[in-house]
């Protein structure tokens, strides 16, 4: 297949070709991690259906000469539309089938961009671009396809492009398509602390529902600190999380509904699933090297399963404020351990770690 | 990713700051106590001639080592190590932040504070004395320690050998035919005084290595917290300490061999007997096939039953050679565990195993070589001077204090035969320096054939000191005294007494919130989390009452306390830090323990359900006792 590839199958000789979160969680497949099934459409169907329909040369002609924020606003939402009145791409629409096909067709899934750049891999990219969840059949999975590619233009991305110095024509996108997680939970998870760079901790925020609530910073999520090297949970916080994103049969969408009062305060993982998570973070990180920023979520448990819920890993990127941060050796090498010791004792020292700077 | 905790604390901290505990000088005296203050040196009471001194310092009542009302003798434990400590902090190692720990007795009850170096030149002056100093000690620790337990044991064998003469109607032959030219009354002042002298070289040696010991502790503890912030404290200790073979656990170990010894010979039966252990004992000896059990028993008598049920920082506090109470009750366990198949061990092989995966886990998250290297530096160092830390106890608190109060009974003996006390264990109401007065009283009066004032002064003031004591045992004092400083930062004070501001804020906290709340936080020792009924001890000579798999609640342990962490399933303490007794023992043991709770012994009633969370140092009563 020329433009479709299955996340198994991304690895980083296609970079350039599905994207940096397509090879994330190639990666994390290659590793044995569950992550849910799915592909990448690579950045030749993007190519090729632009040439082929003209966009490209429309994109050119839009964003020439338009160097205020009110020009790319104005060209972000002809570029996007360009994206939405285009006649589907036959051969692409049948690739997405014959993918569909390992997936279950009428399974719901969710589209998301997976960027091609120098920069991918470090999220430099989140949030800029589009993701539509509870995407269902054949033809509703390419329209939004098309559409993930229109994101690409979005107005952050256009003014991003400038900072960074990409040619916005030259540009361009692969999507990853992957089986929805029916989540109960999800939230994300980094392999250190975040306020202090703590190296030995995970730290893990969830809520109820869809990750979205978390990312999105809508409920202040669960927050458990979990030590690396023993697993064992140095403290939590459980929050009131009155919503929580989820599939509304009725609406056919995914909507903030009510949690009942009873759950709101409860947390939303038990601490076998904190301590599965930690774990799978663990993994990741020797896995994938460097500290990393990890989406996660967690389904209802599989039919006949007694094992209990099913954690999946929706996305790792590195962790990038503390991973670039200079780590100078904490003590001078040319000091003597009296050195540090007389250091030491001058120090205040209380049993709760100190207050540290903020990332 | 949110609000940090550290911040609310901070909040906290700021809020409270303005708080004080009370004055020194505004603390009431108890009601029937009136005039304790003549029963101690003068130098150990707040005073009018050192008000402003030591109204600006926050005092801590010592709950880790002198948890209970003093009797007036019994303060020459602390008068030995206030002295022994201050001196090598102060005057030989020049530990550059901090001197010595000051002592003042309030109402029965020993108040400390640190004295802080105040000046940064003076602290520059010592810097380079502490360098060479404790860096001499660093570079030579096994030699030097294998010298500390030389020293030690001779001085031990030296008190052992104090002859205490009885004040007979005429002196010996020998002073005669002998020219020895000095009378059994002037031996017994004499004797006396050694057996003090003795005491405090003790104290001298405790002292020697046990600081800068800490200094190595701490250093590691400090990398630690930069390097993992979160990081728990025991975690840092179980790298360092646990699963080295520690002379704590030795008399422990022997009697586990005792036991298993008793089954092979099949006497396990007559040692199990309704009986006074002692009888038991001397029953044993005459028979012919307990006999290589009571061989066995008198091989490790001495020293490993030299151990004391309690710290040994009190006269009381009596040892497995008094009263064998507590050992028996361990070994009768013991005996039933094996019948059921059990195994005695130890789970020393997994400890040592948890303790390197620890180290190299930690370690392997370190992000530099240079901090890798850093980390090894302070890990072997902290390894090197743990055996001093954890063995120091069993020689000085242990072994030495053993021979020691029961050497300094015998005084008691010849003041009782001098018709001063009506019983030996009244000469405890004395301080040492009235006792050297009682002795040398007796003495003179014995030389000159005159009356002493002895018989009925000591007789009358025995009997009223006794009523003042009752009355202060029924006092509870304060945990701590005066101003709350912004930060508590002696580093000792911290490492050994497990104060910090956090700790403080927590008293002040206990002194305001409805203490009807059915949860206690203390210090998270050792992780796991338990449920079980609360048996509270209160005295070590109460540890036999303690069941399979209840919930210890006490003041503090003392690493004799070992037998019964065999059988307890968590472990509560009013006072202690990460390297107290308890979490040592409780980390070894695997079980939760919360220390440092501060009063947990008042709120908890035996019979209590508890939940002990080790791993978030947070008590909970599930329920009162039925």
């Amino acid at each position: 297949m020329k433009y479709v590839v299955h996340l198994e199958e991304c690895d980083s000789q296609l970079a350039e070709v599905v994207g940096g979160k397509a090879i994330g969680l190639g990666r994390l497949l290659q590793h044995g991690l569950r992550v849910p099934p799915g592909f990448a459409v690579t950045v030749h169907a993007y190519r090729e259906f632009v040439a082929a329909t003209g966009i490209d040369r429309e994109i050119r002609r839009l964003l020439s000469g338009s160097a205020t924020v009110e020009a790319q606003s104005e060209a972000s939402t002809l570029i996007r539309r360009l994206f939405t009145m285009q006649p589907s791409h036959a051969l692409l629409a049948e690739e997405l089938k014959q993918a569909l096909v390992s997936l279950g067709d009428s399974t719901p899934v969710a589209v998301r961009s997976s960027a091609i750049s120098e920069d991918a891999n470090e999220a430099s990219f989140a949030g800029e671009h589009d993701t539509y969840l509870w995407v269902r059949g054949a033809d509703s999975i390419l329209a939004h396809v098309l559409s993930c590619w229109g994101s690409l233009f979005t107005p952050q991305a256009l003014a991003y492009f400038d900072h960074v110095d990409i040619v916005p024509e030259d540009a361009a996108m692969a999507v990853v398509v992957q089986t929805m997680v029916p989540a109960e939970a999800a939230g994300v998870m980094m392999t250190l602390d975040p306020v202090n760079g703590d190296p030995s901790q995970v730290t893990i925020e969830g809520s109820y529902g869809l990750g979205l609530a978390v990312v999105g910073g809508e409920v202040t999520p669960d927050r458990f600190f979990v030590d690396k090297v023993t697993r064992d949970i140095r403290s939590r916080a459980i929050s009131t999380k009155p919503v929580a994103y989820r599939f509304v049969e009725e609406l056919g969408e995914v909507a903030l509904t009510d949690v009942p009062a009873e759950d709101q305060s409860q947390p939303c993982l038990s601490s076998r699933e904190v301590a599965e998570l930690a774990d799978l973070g663990v993994r990741v990180e020797a896995a994938l090297g460097g500290a990393q920023d990890i989406e996660w979520a967690i389904g209802p448990p599989a039919p006949g399963d007694d094992a209990g819920r099913d954690v999946f890993l929706l996305q790792a990127r590195q962790e990038t404020v503390w991973s670039r941060k200079p780590r100078p050796p904490l003590a001078d090498p040319e000091t003597s351990i009296m050195d540090r010791i007389v250091a030491n004792m001058r120090m205040p020292m209380r049993l709760k770690a100190a207050p540290a700077e903020s990332p | 990713m949110g609000v940090p905790d550290e911040e609310v604390l901070e909040m906290a901290a700021i809020q409270t700051s303005e708080r004080r505990f009370p004055s020194p000088f505004d603390v009431a005296t108890p009601l029937g106590a009136e005039g304790w203050e003549h029963m101690y040196p003068y130098y150990l009471l707040f005073s009018e001639d050192n008000r402003e001194w030591e109204e600006q310092a926050l005092w801590f009542q010592d709950g880790i080592h002198h948890p209970e009302v003093l009797l007036p003798f019994d303060t020459i434990t602390h008068e030995a190590w206030r002295t022994a400590l201050g001196q090598f902090n102060t005057r030989i190692f020049a530990v550059p932040p901090a001197y010595g720990i000051e002592q003042r007795i309030l109402n029965g009850y020993l108040y400390i504070t640190p004295v802080p170096v105040s000046s940064e030149e003076r602290i520059a002056e010592r810097l380079p004395i502490f360098m060479r100093r404790a860096g001499h000690y660093y570079q030579n620790w096994d030699r030097l320690f294998d010298n500390w337990k030389r020293k030690m044991t001779e001085l031990i064998t030296d008190l052992e050998a104090v002859s205490v003469p009885t004040l007979d109607d005429f002196d010996d032959e020998e002073v005669v035919t002998e020219g020895r030219g000095v009378s059994r009354g002037w031996r017994l002042v004499e004797a006396y005084d050694r057996s003090i002298e003795n005491m405090f070289m003790a104290w001298q040696y405790h002292m020697e290595m046990l600081n800068i010991g800490y200094a190595a502790y701490l250093n590691l503890f400090q990398f630690c917290k930069q390097a993992f912030p979160g990081i728990r404290d025991d975690l840092v200790a179980q790298m360092v300490a646990a699963g080295t073979d520690l002379l704590f656990f030795r008399p422990d170990d022997e009697l586990k061999k005792l036991a298993t010894l008793a089954l092979d010979l099949g006497i396990a039966g007559a040692i199990r007997q309704d009986a006074k252990p002692e009888d038991i004992v001397a029953t044993l000896r005459t028979d012919p096939k307990a006999k290589p059990w009571t061989d066995a028993l008198d091989e490790v008598w001495h020293p490993w039953f030299y151990f004391s049920n309690g710290s040994g920082f009190y006269h009381h506090h009596r040892s497995w050679v008094d009263d064998l109470t507590v050992p028996w009750s361990a070994l009768n366990g013991y005996i039933d565990r094996l019948e059921k198949g059990e195994s005695l061990a130890r789970p020393s092989g997994e400890v040592i195993a948890r303790r390197d995966r620890l180290v190299a886990e930690y370690r392997g998250l370190l992000p530099t070589a240079e901090d890798r290297q850093t980390f090894d530096q302070n890990i072997a160092l902290a390894r090197t001077v743990a055996p001093y830390i954890e063995d120091h106890n069993f020689y000085v608190e242990h072994w030495h204090h053993t021979v020691f109060w029961n050497k300094i009974r015998e005084f008691g003996d010849r003041l009782v035969e001098a018709g001063f006390l009506g019983d030996r264990e009244e000469m405890f109401y004395l301080n040492r320096w009235e006792l050297g007065q009682a002795i040398a009283d007796a003495v003179a009066s014995w030389a000159t054939g005159g009356p002493t004032r002895g018989g009925p002064y000591w007789r009358r003031e025995v009997a009223a000191r006794k009523q003042i004591i009752d009355s202060l045992r029924q006092w509870s004092p304060q945990p701590a005294l005066g101003p709350v400083p912004d930060e508590i930062s002696e580093p000792f004070t911290v490492m050994l007494w497990g104060i910090t501001t956090d700790r403080v804020q927590t008293w002040l906290a206990s002194d305001a919130v409805d203490a009807a709340q059915d949860q206690i936080s203390g210090v998270a020792a050792s992780p796991g989390v338990a449920e079980g009924t609360a048996r509270v001890i209160l005295a070590p000579s109460d540890l036999a009452e303690v069941q399979q798999g209840e919930i210890l609640v006490c003041p503090i342990t003392a690493p004799s306390w070992c037998p019964v962490f065999g059988k307890i399933r968590a472990a509560v303490s009013d006072i202690g830090g990460m390297m107290s007794h308890a979490a040592i023992v409780s980390r070894e043991y695997g079980l939760p323990a919360v220390v440092g709770t501060g009063n947990a012994t008042k709120r908890i009633k035996t019979g209590d359900r508890l939940r002990v969370d080790g791993d978030t140092g947070l008590v909970t009563i599930l329920s009162l006792e039925a």
